[in-house]
């Protein structure tokens, strides 16, 4: 294998990809390379940790055609650290060698035919706005769980609703649901459970615009943004039944300038350490916010709103009421609450394409 | 400054409770114990028995050596009462197990006497009151004051003046440094280093040199009685931890996920009863041939939920399942830590009928009633229990 490009498309196809190379060494020690594959003048850069896979595609000027595994982070390194300009690659008899201007590196490979084939969903293509695709992942990726233990909730639900395609995640403290009006991607009824990890790099790669290419098969589902491959494995299993969770009727609601909140919220966390909840007062008069540590301090703040109940008095941990604020969108955003220990409801003003429901701190 | 600071040890603690209890066994080599020793009287152990030796082999080096079967009840109910006299000598008691703690009697003097005559109070309040021998020494630092217990044990008070505190630690052996091992020993003696003395003369460098920065430095500091930790009262203890010892046979994986819940049902209901939660759970291994090792993990919140504990724990071991199997597991432990108080709780979203908090809270009520094997699991039905290690009170309600 043989090839020359320019060093900034070499780093980023290898950085792409790099992105999908577990860090915490899998049990294949080919998957900590990066698989290189020429064909002519096109360049294909895939990692892998098994579950979650990235193939980066770039035009390069091709002399000889090949494959090789290079060990991913080390040959990263060497690229970006190479002076800008001309790289040319040749792999032989086991080595990468990799110049550009007067330096010359050596990298050993590793066997090529031991990185697994990892084929990309078979389904049909729909095709998504990627903007629109990378503004829902964004509101609902974060209230996936990390936590291992609990597989089914570090995956984000894709389900087929009559209106349109439904986005819902849950780490069992909160749950994100965000709905897509008028997207089609899964046969009515349907839903598969894509893997949180697997989204949140997509939400990356969707920062550019443009259009995101969508194939669901049994097992796996691939995402294709401009020249991007990433294919992940589905999670299998039932995700919790949400829909009975979120409350029908509210007696309380709270009606709150959104950025007011945002930043309100994010001062007095500063005295809710040590684990410790912000307090959310509501009354007729408006909203307070109270945040207190033991041996640490107090932090209070007023805030005008329009409240609507019975005065109540509801605990809530700061990151997960500060996350329900931050991705609502829209200037006005309303709270519905039934008591201190129900579900707690967050929309947007005039927007019923995203909820997030988050559970509050019992106090005593 | 004065020294103020007073190391409490009671000696031989289980084997002594058993003295006192029974007059047949005073003066005799006797030890508590099933398979190993738990405790040795001093008569045993001037005859070579040790804690944690074999039963057989102390009784190569003990002919007649006599073992009675422990009596944790006992000795729960032994420590509860020194402590209550710990208690009673100062407001400030840091304690370091069921047999021994810290405490701090600076700012009593004028009101009670001198730090010498609050320990030979507390010598005898210990002796009168609950029968038993307890050792004190006393310093200016936790380090010195514990070495002081020790070099005078049995039954002993040991005052080391802060102007003779070098004179007397420097000719012990490097082995009374807190956190010098056989281990480290060998590595001292290696370089000719086998006194506390030798070691404050060696300089911080070429210890640092032999064993790494982090010991070369804490030996040095100690060994200049360098130790400026306080006795500190009432500290919330930061896990909470139940084990159990598997013996020689070997146990089928069944077997080992009924012990599991064992622990975790045990452990989480102290938590609970602390008025506690906590977020990381931790399984301890000790495998056949005597290696140890750990595996944990961290809830996305803390819980005190016997369920949430369970599913943690029990993925943990089945993720080990073969390794155990062919390594043969001797001990199995389970810790919970990063603890938290329980009076700001993270609510879970209802996803299963089952209200786990409330099945807790109804087990907890009927065991705090009538007593902790009044009522079980069916999956542990006509299992033995293990054998329980009585543990320190969980500091409740006392500062935060």
């Amino acid at each position: 294998m043989k090839f020359r490009c320019e060093r900034e498309q070499l780093v980023e196809a290898l950085g792409t990809a790099g992105r999908a190379v577990s860090s915490r060494g899998g049990s294949l020690p080919v998957l900590a390379g990066l698989r290189l594959e020429l064909a002519g003048n096109q360049l294909t850069v895939t990692g892998s940790d098994l579950d979650l896979t990235i193939s980066a595609q770039i035009e390069v000027a091709g002399d000889a055609d090949g494959v090789a595994v290079i060990p991913s982070k080390l040959v990263a390194d060497v690229v970006r650290a190479m002076e800008p300009g001309a790289v040319q690659v040749t792999v032989a008899e086991g080595d990468a060698e990799i110049a550009a201007g007067r330096s010359d590196f050596t990298l050993r490979t590793i066997p090529a035919e031991e990185f697994p084939q990892i084929a990309g969903a078979e389904g049909d293509a729909v095709t998504l706005d990627a903007e629109q695709f990378a503004d829902a992942l964004k509101q609902v990726v974060p209230a996936a769980s990390s936590d291992d233990s609990r597989p089914i909730l570090t995956g984000v639900l894709l389900a087929a609703e009559p209106a349109g395609l439904r986005l819902v995640a849950t780490d069992s403290y909160r749950l994100a649901v965000r709905d897509l009006p008028g997207t089609t991607v899964l046969d009515e009824g349907q839903q598969v459970l894509v893997p949180s990890r697997a989204l949140s790099e997509l939400a990356r790669l969707l920062s550019a615009g443009g259009a995101v290419t969508l194939r669901l098969g049994e097992r796996e589902a691939s995402f294709d943004v401009d020249g991007v491959v990433l294919t992940t494995r589905l999670i299998e299993g039932d995700f919790p039944n949400y829909r009975g969770l979120i409350p029908e009727s509210h007696p309380n609601s709270l009606t709150i300038n959104r950025s007011e909140l945002l930043d309100a919220v994010r001062r007095v966390r500063l005295l809710a350490q040590e684990s410790t909840p912000v307090r959310l007062s509501m009354s007729p008069d408006g909203l307070e916010l109270i945040a207190m540590t033991q041996d640490v301090g107090q932090a209070h703040e007023a805030l005008d709103a329009a409240y609507d109940g019975d005065e109540l008095t509801v605990a809530f941990n700061p990151d997960y009421l500060l996350n329900g604020i931050d991705v609502s969108a829209g200037d006005e955003i309303r709270l519905e609450t039934v008591d201190a220990l129900k579900p707690a409801v967050l929309r947007t003003v005039g927007d019923d394409d995203f909820l997030y429901l988050l559970m509050p701190v019992r106090v005593s | 400054m004065q020294a103020t600071i007073l190391h409490a040890d009671l000696d031989s603690f289980y084997a002594s409770v058993e003295q006192r209890d029974r007059p047949e066994l005073r003066g005799r080599a006797m030890a508590v114990g099933g398979g190993v020793i738990l405790a040795a009287s001093y008569e045993a152990r001037s005859r070579g028995v040790r804690t944690a030796m074999p039963i057989r082999a102390a009784r190569e080096r003990c002919p007649g050596l006599i073992t009675v079967d422990p009596r944790m009840e006992a000795y729960s109910e032994a420590s509860r009462r020194v402590f209550e006299i710990f208690g009673d000598t100062t407001p400030l008691v840091e304690p370091i197990s069921i047999d021994e703690a810290f405490l701090d009697v600076g700012g009593l003097g004028r009101l009670v006497g001198s730090p010498e005559l609050i320990a030979s109070r507390l010598r005898e309040r210990v002796a009168v009151d609950v029968g038993l021998a307890i050792s004190v020494g006393v310093a200016r630092t936790k380090f010195l004051a514990k070495v002081a217990s020790r070099v005078c044990k049995p039954d002993g008070l040991l005052v080391v003046e802060p102007d003779g505190e070098l004179e007397f630690l420097h000719p012990l052996p490097v082995e009374r440094l807190w956190g010098v091992g056989p281990v480290t020993a060998d590595k001292l003696a290696e370089k000719g280093i086998t006194t506390v003395g030798e070691v404050a003369a060696s300089g911080e460098g070429p210890l640092v040199a032999i064993l790494g920065r982090g010991s070369g430095r804490h030996i040095h500091a100690l060994a200049h009685n360098r130790d400026p930790r306080p006795v500190v009262s009432g500290k919330r203890r930061a896990s909470i931890g139940s084990q159990r010892a598997l013996g020689r046979r070997s146990r089928t994986f069944p077997d080992l996920e009924a012990i599991l819940l064992e622990l975790v049902d045990r452990v989480s209901r102290r938590l609970r009863n602390g008025h506690r939660v906590g977020r990381t759970v931790t399984l301890r291994f000790r495998f056949g041939d005597f290696t140890r090792d750990t595996r944990s993990r961290t809830l996305g919140e803390a819980t005190g939920s016997t369920a949430a504990f369970l599913d943690a724990s029990h993925g943990l071991l089945v993720a080990r399942r073969d390794e155990i199997a062919r390594r043969r597991l001797t001990l199995l432990g389970l810790t919970i830590a990063n603890l938290s108080p329980a009076d700001a709780v993270q609510q879970s979203l209802p996803f299963d009928h089952r209200s786990s908090a409330e099945l807790d809270r109804a087990l907890d009520a009927v065991r705090d009633r009538y007593g902790s094997s009044s009522i079980g699991r069916a999956t542990l039905l006509g299992r033995e229990g293990g054998l329980r290690v009585p543990l320190l009170p969980d500091p409740v309600g006392r500062g935060t």
